[in-house]
């Protein structure tokens, strides 16, 4: 599924699919004024982005995430900070 | 007689009863000097420096929103709570370059506490979105190196219900500096001492804010009621950025989705200055016809 096909409701529930490589072309580069990509990792150690980071993309040199395939998240299990 | 700007020139009775002479009963001068006490002040043409710094940076150009920061400012500074802040987010202006600066320290600069967004943020005019998976704010602004031990405060406005979970608003750890709404089933403020409470309220909506103000004295309020009053034991504060919408923890993590319209780092506030903080957004929020 790619970012054309999605609803609004999916934008909360899915994610652009990078390569490692695509992840370090975008970690610390800003995607639109005052906004930075940030790579995350889910549940499976892929490396992802929101898609609300690809919808408003409008860096010239990374438009390409506007074409990444898109995953349901899945989060890592975030323990208890107590 | 008036003048081509419709004013009167003072030296007769003005047709359109203003002017600078005697015979003018509500008593509006062609100048500050010239007018009676307060009266000129009426007209709302005065703007703050500090408010008039920040529309100038952030380049705000719609009249209720300047006119709205310039009442916050100048209401923080009525209440004796502007001098106590280090940090002020207003959310104002829709757009991610206007929400990030630093109402208290305008300049687009890591040492004015300007706001870094990373990852998924949706700006509106009502504030701006994380979106709980990988969004949050840096706001530079470390504890340790700006804020004293047993004397500050972290607020958040939240637009935003949420059920329980597991989020943090804003905060950084190593030790905790945080606070959140209703997760993990509590709500908590750290700050420089950890307060927690069982909320009573089941929304997540509204205004939090916790403060350290003595050694022995910590508060919580939930839209200016006081909810806890405790004495806390002070802890060191830590030397990493405290984040909006996730810890700072090895990176970010606990990720918020709660939509911020307000939020302020600074020193500790006292019941009344803390009421009176929830007072000036409140209406702030009113003005920009986003309140709770």
């Amino acid at each position: 599924m790619k970012l054309a096909d999605i609803t609004t409701e999916d934008i909360t529930t899915l994610v652009g699919l990078l390569t490692e490589v695509q992840k370090d072309e975008l970690v610390g580069v800003y995607y639109s004024a005052d906004s930075i990509y940030n790579p995350i990792t889910d549940i499976d150690e892929n490396w992802v982005i929101s898609t609300e980071e690809m919808i408003y993309t409008t860096n010239e040199d990374t438009l390409w995430v506007k074409d990444l395939e898109l995953i349901p998240y899945i989060a890592k299990p975030t323990p208890s900070p107590f | 007689m008036a003048n081509s700007n419709g004013w009167g020139d003072g030296a007769a009775n003005n047709a359109i009863g203003w002017g600078q002479g005697a015979n003018n009963a509500i008593a509006w001068g062609d100048s500050h000097a010239k007018s009676w006490a307060g009266a000129t002040d009426i007209v709302g043409l005065t703007t703050d420096p500090d408010a008039q710094a920040f529309i100038t940076a952030a380049a705000i150009t719609d009249p209720t929103q300047q006119l709205a920061i310039d009442n916050l400012v100048k209401g923080l500074k009525s209440d004796n709570i502007w001098t106590k802040m280090k940090a002020i987010y207003p959310f104002v202006g829709g757009t991610a370059t206007t929400h990030k600066y630093n109402l208290k320290d305008p300049r687009d600069l890591d040492a004015a506490f300007r706001l870094v967004f990373n990852g998924g943020w949706t700006h509106s005019s009502n504030g701006a979105t994380p979106n709980g998976t990988n969004g949050y704010a840096d706001t530079k602004l470390q504890p340790l190196s700006v804020l004293a031990q047993n004397n500050s405060h972290l607020s958040y406005y939240s637009r935003t219900n949420q059920a329980n979970g597991n989020f943090i608003e804003i905060g950084t750890e190593s030790p905790d500096f945080l606070l959140w709404y209703k997760a993990f089933n509590l709500t908590r403020g750290n700050v420089d001492g950890s307060m927690d409470y069982t909320p009573t309220v089941a929304s997540t909506q509204g205004f939090l804010l916790a403060s350290k103000y003595s050694t022995s004295q910590g508060l919580m309020q939930y839209n200016g009621a006081q909810q806890l009053k405790t004495g806390v034991s002070g802890n060191t504060r830590g030397a990493k950025n405290i984040y909006l919408a996730a810890l700072n923890s090895t990176g970010a993590a606990y990720y918020s989705s709660k939509q911020v319209a307000f939020s302020s780092i600074g020193d500790g506030l006292t019941d009344t200055e803390a009421a009176n903080l929830y007072t000036r957004v409140q209406a702030y929020q009113t003005a920009l016809s986003r309140n709770l």
